[in-house]
């Protein structure tokens, strides 16, 4: 049988998240990572739309608590992603498939980790069922 | 004398309900009769369906189309319906996006049966007997339409040409439609008759709005004494107004109850769902995470809520139509 890998989609705050590293060769490393201005810029179609296209995981990345360069984007975010999870649970897709991290990591280096893990974790839950 | 353009009216996966506000045209639907010929209504006339198959294709003006696709039988006459019509509006909340029995999309064909015909309380069902399509009785065949393990929204299924939205769609917008089929003057295909405008933009209770919003506690209906005037989402009660397409004429909004979505999202927006999700949660406001999860746990069935009439078109609720449903 055909070792199953899973799909991870990573966006990350580009304010937190990899300003000093070199972004080309980060993202040669990494598929589907998807940097962008501001979590709080991360709409819930974005996330249905990664699950539809056949994303088994979404991880979003976004700066610490009280360092948002739009004062509260983080968080914002954070909360959406907290009632989403609730409604993608309805449509049969586990909450640990949504996660959502706070952190500050200017050259990117644990973005590569923190996305094995979590595809590490999406291994032993499986495809998605119900879609 | 020329003939008066046909016109049908059908219910697939519905409740009659958009056929009840199609009478509450009341006198209007005297004139409506007088400038049309009614070919097709089993709700309230008796046609057969044989008339309409010997019919040329295209003959048909207009085929108003209520509720969901859900079985073969629905799929059928939609089909048929398709093929004899010049125009077909997808009339209702049911028809445009699957309406609330598209909420069944959430358990599986299975899920349903089993409950349905087992394990509900009240079923008495010892010899274990489950709807089949085929029947073998005293040398006859007896046949049931397919149940089919999604409901499907009437575009998945066959072209449409107009939406008129609601649960029901109010008689003005119908009598609007109606006319405008009959006078020619009809806006471009694909067109919703109904204003592009959020629920939000015409209703009255905006203007006791505060200017900023901040929701700490929500509310259920049944648990609080709604002020008739205020802003539901002013005082923590979940109200889909600010995702919702207005039109409607308000009538939950003036018996003091919150807006389900029935109207689906304005122009634009693909899944009233998602957006209206964003939309609340900007809204919450608390001092700790805790708080935060405490407020999203009070939040009861968020998507049974969120996508009350619209899971079959939702980004993650649309199916495209099984092979065998192909033409």
């Amino acid at each position: 049988m055909e070792k199953y890998s899973p799909k991870l989609v990573c966006f990350s705050c580009k304010f937190g998240w990899g300003y000093l590293s070199d972004e080309p060769a980060l993202a040669s490393r990494i598929t589907n990572w998807i940097p962008v201005i501001c979590s709080g810029k991360i709409d819930t179609s974005h996330i249905l739309k990664a699950f539809r296209a056949g994303a088994d995981g979404v991880l979003i990345l976004g700066c610490s608590e009280g360092h948002c360069h739009y004062q509260d984007g983080n968080i914002q975010t954070e909360k959406k992603v907290l009632l989403l999870q609730k409604v993608l649970e309805t449509f049969g897709i586990e909450p640990e498939r949504l996660k959502i991290r706070f952190s500050v990591d200017a050259e990117g280096k644990s973005i590569p980790l923190l996305i094995n893990t979590m595809e590490k974790k999406l291994v032993k839950l499986g495809p998605i069922k119900r879609l | 004398m020329v003939d008066k353009p046909k016109v049908a009216i059908y219910w697939l996966g519905a409740c009659a309900g958009c056929d009840e506000s199609i009478v509450d045209l009341n006198e209007a639907i005297l004139q409506v009769v007088e400038a049309v010929d009614i070919v097709l209504w089993p709700v309230a006339m008796d046609f057969k369906y044989t008339h309409i198959e010997s019919m040329q294709d295209g003959e048909v003006a207009l085929s108003i189309l209520s509720g969901s696709v859900r079985n073969s039988d629905h799929e059928e006459m939609a089909r048929l319906l398709r093929k004899k019509s010049k125009l077909v509006l997808a009339f209702g909340a049911c028809a445009c996006f699957g309406g609330t029995a598209g909420l069944a999309n959430f358990k599986t064909k299975e899920d349903i049966f089993n409950w349905v015909y087992r394990d509900a309380p009240t079923v008495v069902n010892p010899e274990n007997k489950f709807p089949q399509t085929e029947t073998q009785i005293n040398g006859m065949t007896l046949t049931l339409p397919e149940f089919y393990d999604h409901v499907y929204t009437l575009d998945q299924i066959i072209d449409v040409d107009y939406y008129l939205p609601g649960c029901p769609p109010p008689p003005d917008l119908i009598a609007n439609a109606v006319n405008a089929v009959v006078s020619g003057d009809l806006p471009p295909k694909g067109s919703t008759l109904a204003p592009r405008m959020a629920l939000c933009d015409t209703c009255s209770r905006n203007k006791k709005k505060p200017s900023k919003m901040e929701i700490r506690q929500i509310k259920r209906i049944h648990e609080v004494e709604a002020d008739p005037d205020s802003c539901f989402l002013a005082e923590g009660i979940i109200c889909l107004g600010p995702a919702t397409r207005s039109g409607c004429g308000e009538t939950c909004i003036k018996t003091n109850i919150p807006c389900r979505g029935c109207f689906g999202p304005p122009p634009g927006v693909v899944g009233a769902g998602p957006k209206y999700l964003s939309a609340l949660t900007s809204l919450i406001k608390a001092e700790t995470d805790e708080e935060v999860r405490e407020i999203i746990d009070s939040i009861v069935d968020p998507a049974g809520y969120f996508y009350r009439f619209t899971q079959p078109s939702s980004i993650l609720g649309r199916k495209k139509p099984g092979k065998h449903m192909e033409e």
